[in-house]
């Protein structure tokens, strides 16, 4: 393929071997977990079972939070490692840390999850239920989660609504829609409060210190 | 979906708070815009410690033999999941159709053995997805070519399982067709004996069709001079 045109559409240049490709990815990582999850789209299984020592903990930790059953997050966890396993090749190291692409893999096999398990409990689906409506509890719930000082602090500088709005999604596992509904608000404003709240946690825990648990 | 309507959407996107349609079309812009990578990069360095900032707390040991075995399991038998049901049937019939085509064949090659199985793989996901299609090209040419691909994640791979050699001076090159304009994919060489896989990542909302068509050895052209010689409606 040489053409300007399209390498514009095609996102990645194709290669006809794929183990090629694999090689080439793996040539350009500098950091050691990028290179683990490219020993691992190449099959190495020593290098996954490093991998899983260094983020078993947390992945468990996060299906836990989320899902509240050690046995549902037992079994999302092997999901999310075994997803690992087979789609370590998807991970680009020019587009984020290994350690972000990992947990939010984990995260979004986690929501997943916890959807599955809420349409199996509210069937049908009661609009206006009023258990499922408001949102502090789970707030206060997964504010209580959260151990790690500067995450912490930095949810703190939120206002009230875009803290309310983020923690419902984050660790919630609810959808926009799904808050506008649940807090009866329009839509627009939760995808205000979503998109400003997450631009100031960006200022605060991107350019600050790391969260390193 | 328009940038600035896919950029609006980044944050809850990295949240995972927007719904499946959603989440496809802001997946389907990002692929092919490199400032909405760069800004959910960032976005998910945020959900990262989110996401570390919970309360840690060991896995039970029975966790790190289920995963292992899992993985051993998965290196020699592919196993659907419960999840996939939806199209099982389908992909199921897929999946032998993929795997015969590949031919799980006794290559002592170790290398070449590898690369099927990435490539296997790579295929297998694809048909994994519920959402993943399979179109066989067709033509003036007597061959055996499906194009598999996940509009929803952008994957296609080109399966080759039977194509005559173009001859020395030539190669196929295959196209993405959007509207009347044809955008190059690259270009191949049947191997004898032996199917060969395409694996590119793309929009395919964009394009109609995929066609092949031979063109002079090494590199193709950058616009088809010749008519296809295989088509297939995406």
């Amino acid at each position: 393929m040489r053409t300007g045109a399209s390498l514009a559409v095609v996102e990645r240049p194709f290669r006809p071997r794929a183990v090629e490709w694999e090689m080439e990815r793996g040539a350009t990582q500098a950091d050691h977990e990028a290179t683990l999850l490219a020993q691992i789209a190449r099959r190495d299984a020593t290098a996954f079972e490093t991998l899983y020592d260094r983020y078993s903990r947390a992945v468990y930790s996060l299906a836990l939070r989320l899902l509240g059953n050690p046995q549902a997050a037992q079994e999302v966890a092997q999901e999310i490692f075994l997803h690992i396993w087979r789609g370590a090749g998807e991970f680009i190291p020019t587009r984020g840390s290994a350690r972000s692409w990992v947990l939010s893999l984990a995260h979004h096999r986690t929501v997943d999850a916890l959807r599955r398990q809420r349409v199996r409990a509210v069937e049908p689906l009661a609009e206006g239920d009023l258990g499922a409506v408001g949102g502090a509890d789970v707030v206060d719930q997964a504010l209580r989660g959260i151990e790690g000082a500067t995450v912490r602090s930095a949810l703190m500088t939120l206002s009230p609504e875009q803290r309310e709005a983020i923690v419902l999604a984050y660790y919630g596992g609810y959808t926009q829609q799904e808050i506008a509904n649940r807090l009866r608000i329009p839509l627009g404003t939760v995808k205000t409060r979503i998109r400003d709240g997450m631009q100031r946690l960006r200022v605060q825990l991107v350019h600050g210190e790391e969260e390193r648990r | 979906m328009t940038h600035e309507q896919a950029s609006e959407l980044l944050a809850a996107f990295a949240l995972h708070a927007l719904d499946r349609d959603e989440t496809r079309a802001v997946s389907a812009h990002m692929r092919s815009c490199a400032e909405c990578q760069l800004e959910l990069a960032l976005l998910q360095e945020v959900t990262g410690q989110l996401g570390s900032a919970v309360r840690q707390v060991s896995p039970p040991p029975g966790l790190r033999e289920a995963v292992l075995a899992g993985i051993q399991k998965r290196q020699n038998v592919i196993q659907l999941q419960r999840g996939w049901a939806v199209s099982l049937a389908a992909a199921a019939a897929l999946l032998l159709l993929v795997l015969a085509a590949l031919g799980v064949s006794l290559s002592r090659q170790l290398t070449a053995l590898s690369a099927r199985l990435t490539a296997q793989e790579q295929v297998l996901a694809l048909l994994a997805a519920p959402t993943a299609r399979s179109v066989s090209l067709t033509g003036s040419v007597t061959a055996a070519v499906r194009f598999v691909y996940d509009p929803d994640r952008g994957r296609g791979a080109l399966v080759v399982s039977d194509l005559r050699d173009p001859g020395r001076e030539f190669v196929y090159q295959l196209w993405l067709i959007a509207g009347t304009q044809p955008e190059s994919a690259g270009v191949f060489r049947p191997a004898p004996g032996q199917p060969i896989v395409l694996p590119l990542a793309a929009d395919f909302s964009r394009y109609q069709a995929v066609a092949i068509s031979v063109e002079h050895a090494p590199s193709g052209a950058p616009q088809p001079t010749t008519t296809p010689v295989l088509l297939g409606k995406l």
